[in-house]
């Protein structure tokens, strides 16, 4: 196992512990609901009567839209079975499982790329190049952050899953 | 056994401190909509339970089905527990309900979490042997 080792540092002992796995699996569910709610915090606001754009603005499905692509993005990324991803083994790239698993895994990444991408667009489309002031650019704002979030949310969830695969290893032998 | 009659009893007393404080940050300001932090923190240990349950933990051959099953719920879990405090904050952002009653329910909602956890945590050891 240490042979097949990539890169020149170790990871930390403590990475390998089922704690240490749940907790990130815990964290993710957090990232996550912190990104939904960042995201139902600007609509709720922006129907409030504390909205005060002159042309109102408010929070419509165009806005929902890059934290929908964001989120299946994020359900395709982590449905995937990682451990189809190698190739190496003759049992998986016999049948095209692995060349099928990289397909989706990279639509997946793309919808999460995208959905950023969308939420860097609202923003710059709808409230900076009219030129709003802050209290309405928040709305903008909270939609690149729930995007972020949402990213960020599907990195540890990516990392802890990898982490059990490892604990497994070590259990198995 | 006394030492469980403890628990419990300090456990009750806690939670019912937590509700007092939820209860209170909504009678005071005339403003029902912070008691979505009891339901929320109640339902909040359900989906680490019921996925539990349908995960079989004797086929530890393969990793994949019964993990995801269990640490699908262990994200939902962790979604219900910020939606506890993100609620309250939402609300007092958009000015529905005050700052005082959003801090409130924030620590109301958590005593009552921490008692579900801890009452859990107390008497499943002796379910297990």
């Amino acid at each position: 196992m240490s042979e097949e080792r990539l890169w020149k540092f170790k990871k930390p002992e403590w990475m390998n512990s089922i704690m240490a796995r749940s907790a990130g699996v815990y964290a993710a569910g957090a990232l996550f609901s912190l990104a939904f709610f960042v995201m139902v915090d600007a609509a709720v606001f922006s129907h409030s009567p504390l909205n005060g754009s002159d042309p109102p603005i408010h929070i419509t499905f165009i806005d929902w839209l890059p934290l929908i692509f964001s989120s299946l993005g994020m359900l395709i990324i982590n449905s995937i079975e990682k451990t189809r991803l190698s190739a190496d083994s003759f049992s998986y790239s016999g049948s095209g499982v692995a060349w099928k698993a990289r397909v989706v895994l990279f639509l997946g990444f793309a919808s999460l790329a995208g959905g950023m991408a969308g939420g860097v667009t609202v923003l710059v489309l709808k409230y900076v190049v009219p030129g709003t002031v802050w209290p309405t650019l928040y709305m903008g704002v909270a939609n690149v952050a729930s995007n972020g979030l949402v990213m960020l949310s599907s990195v540890v969830l990516w990392v802890s899953q990898n982490m059990e695969d490892e604990y497994a290893y070590n259990l198995a032998l | 056994m006394t030492a469980g009659l403890k628990t419990i009893i300090s456990l009750s007393f806690v939670l019912a401190i937590g509700f007092l404080l939820v209860i209170l940050s909504c009678a005071l300001f005339k403003q029902y909509l912070p008691l979505l932090v009891v339901a929320t923190y109640v339902l909040a240990p359900l989906p680490n339970w019921i996925c539990g349950r349908c995960a079989n933990p004797d086929d530890f051959g393969d990793s994949g089905g019964a993990n995801a099953i269990v640490d699908f719920g262990r994200f939902c879990t962790g979604f219900l527990v910020i939606m506890g405090i993100a609620l309250p904050a939402v609300l007092a952002h958009s000015e529905i309900i005050r700052i005082p009653a959003m801090i409130m329910s924030i620590i109301g909602g958590v005593l009552i979490y921490g008692t579900v956890i801890s009452f859990g945590l107390f008497f499943q050891e002796e379910q297990e042997f």
